[in-house]
């Protein structure tokens, strides 16, 4: 150590460097300021009246948890010492009445719905993609557009982009209510609610892993005389597979959550029973439920996991 | 096997790719017979129409004063909007900051990055020790963060009213606990890819432990990580107004209540209202993205 540092002229210069090093590291003050500006927000909501962590762990409060905690056991086992052949056969009857069918429901509504995500991710990523969705897609024209079509096109641009957003903004649960109230009780709802959120969702995806594509080869198709349909289903499409795969099975597994607790609503999937054992107060099935749906969420991660890793390799 | 000549590298994986395609359909004509899905409920009864035709007639109007007669010394509805805004953003902003706080300490343990900062060679008892007792960290995180994603937020909300009755602060948690587990499972993958060569130069150096960690380590993983901080936050904001059907004041709470009133105008100023919470949280995650992460 001694040796670098005999010369004190050295050391000098070796701060005046890590100095001026310092001083050049990349900033943005946007991002400073974002910073301060969430610091701020977490620290006013905090200090706002509603949140008081003082009272949460109050005697009462803490007398219902114990409550709760010992209802949570197997009805037949309440109050009795634990034996495994009663709470087995207690699981048995609860999965065999209402378990197994809603979680094979859950289970059809979120494929279902990714499904009918994917197809309408890719329909609008047509109209929303920047480099697809222009009057001479590619390739210059051999005469320059006229300027109604290029507005034309920058408008389709625009209302596809709004629509994605709008559709996103709005949360699965909230469309499921609307989809509800409109069109009764059937699967379809909660279906169609998880489709439209989604498909928002890929489709902003999809539309960014459009506009990064090469256009080298696209340009060869038109430059063949393929149409913009072409373009996409010969091009456009295969190129993107990959990716829009590994997006599709990330959502699948929001989806397969976002299953689980739309049944809130009165559709027969896990979120039905769980709501419906809370209000007959029994939290033991309620609880059976809850740890049913963990286990398709589990088992959704699995395969939409292995599904990933097989397209990652093929990529 | 040696590859036929002229092969196109890659060619035995597309087959597989295919394959995934066709379970994929197959997947979703199954789940369609299972749903019953019929398309022809696809069209609304003659009530469901009554409902669509007043809600999207009332799609650009939405209501900037209450539809009924309220009574006196009633806020003004935009005021309403406004405030369940606000505790929308507060219940958001709470829950998130608590996910970053459980989400950093989880998802460092959940990694296996930070063991690089380890010395070579050592032989001494406190080496072993704590060489053993990493993998046991790892697997309990890994563990942890696992049981609380597999439980949705409005799942965890109806368990704490249960467990503990109506409190604002069960909403916090509720979201909390979820997207803790969410932001540990994407830090520990961060820290975990992030690039180690200056890690390998302090350890080469001598710094301790937590300097290689501190200060090779994270600095290369944190702006991945602040960026998807920011996005999990426009997530949590629709959480939030979601725990509004729950029976919290957050957006929800006026959306349903306003549908179930037949104020279809009041509706979509609460919808609207949601939608440019979001659309801002869009634009400033995604601001900060490009500056970021580039």
């Amino acid at each position: 150590m001694s040796s670098h540092e005999a010369d004190p002229r050295d050391a000098g210069r070796r701060d005046l460097e890590i100095r001026r090093l310092y001083r050049a590291r990349p900033r943005s003050r946007f991002a400073r300021w974002s910073g301060a500006a969430l610091v701020l927000l977490v620290a006013l909501a905090w200090s706002s009246s509603e949140l008081r962590f003082g009272d949460y762990f109050s005697e009462r409060r803490m007398a219902n948890l114990e409550r709760f905690l010992g209802e949570l056991r197997p009805y037949p086992l309440q109050g009795k010492d634990f034996d495994l052949s009663v709470a087995a056969s207690w699981a048995g009857e609860v999965l065999r009445g209402k378990g197994w069918a809603a979680a094979g429901v859950t289970l059809a509504m979120s494929v279902a719905a990714i499904v009918l995500a994917a197809l309408g991710a890719l329909a609008l990523t047509l109209y929303a993609a920047r480099t697809l969705a222009s009057p001479e897609p590619y390739l210059p024209a051999p005469r320059p557009p006229s300027r109604a079509r290029l507005w034309t096109w920058r408008a389709v641009v625009a209302l596809s982009r709004a629509l994605l957003i709008f559709v996103r903004s709005i949360p699965e649960y909230v469309w499921a209510f609307i989809f509800l109230a409109v069109l009764g009780p059937t699967a379809w709802p909660v279906v169609l609610a998880l489709a439209v959120h989604n498909s928002g969702i890929l489709g902003k995806l999809t539309a960014e892993v459009v506009e990064n594509l090469d256009p080298e080869p696209l340009a060869a198709l038109r430059g063949l005389g393929a149409s913009r349909m072409q373009i996409a289903a010969a091009g456009l499409f295969p190129l993107i597979l990959p990716r829009f795969l590994l997006y599709f099975f990330y959502r699948w597994e929001t989806c397969v959550r976002e299953a689980t607790v739309l049944g809130m609503l009165g559709i027969v999937s896990l979120g039905y029973w769980i709501v419906d054992a809370r209000a007959r107060n029994h939290y033991d099935e309620m609880f059976f439920f809850v740890l049913i749906g963990a286990g398709i969420v589990l088992v959704g991660d699995l395969v939409s996991a292995v599904a990933r890793e097989v397209i990652r390799r093929a990529a | 096997m040696a590859p036929e000549p002229g092969a196109v590298p890659g060619r035995r994986w597309s087959g597989h790719r295919g394959l995934v395609l066709v379970v994929i359909v197959a997947a979703g004509l199954w789940a369609g017979f299972e749903l019953d899905l019929d398309p022809r409920d696809l069209l609304p009864g003659e009530g469901g129409w009554a409902i669509a035709r007043e809600l999207f007639a009332h799609a650009l109007s939405p209501a900037l004063d209450y539809e009924d007669e309220v009574p006196e010394g009633t806020r003004p509805l935009l005021l309403k909007a406004l405030e369940a805004a606000r505790l929308t953003v507060i219940f958001a902003a709470a829950a998130i900051s608590l996910s970053v706080v459980f989400g950093v300490l989880l998802g460092f343990a959940a990694s296996t990055a930070w063991w690089i900062g380890d010395p070579a060679g050592g032989h001494g008892a406190g080496t072993v020790a704590r060489r053993s007792v990493r993998p046991l960290i790892y697997g309990v995180a890994r563990v942890v963060i696992t049981l609380m994603r597999s439980v949705h937020e409005l799942i965890w909300a109806v368990l704490l009213l249960a467990a503990f009755g109506l409190s604002q602060l069960s909403a916090v948690i509720a979201i909390a606990i979820p997207y803790s587990g969410t932001l540990a499972k994407v830090f520990s993958e961060m820290l975990d890819e992030a690039p180690r060569d200056s890690a390998l130069a302090l350890r080469a150096a001598g710094a301790s432990p937590a300097q290689v960690f501190l200060f090779g380590l994270l600095p290369r993983a944190l702006p991945d990580m602040t960026a998807y901080a920011f996005y999990r936050f426009e997530c949590a904001l629709r959480s939030s107004a979601v725990l509004g059907f729950f029976g919290y004041p957050t957006l929800g709470y006026f959306i349903a209540a306003s549908f179930e009133n037949l104020h279809y105008g009041e509706v979509w100023t609460y919808l609207y209202t949601l939608f440019v919470l979001v659309a801002l949280a869009d634009w400033w995650s995604g601001a900060l993205r490009r500056r970021l992460v580039g």
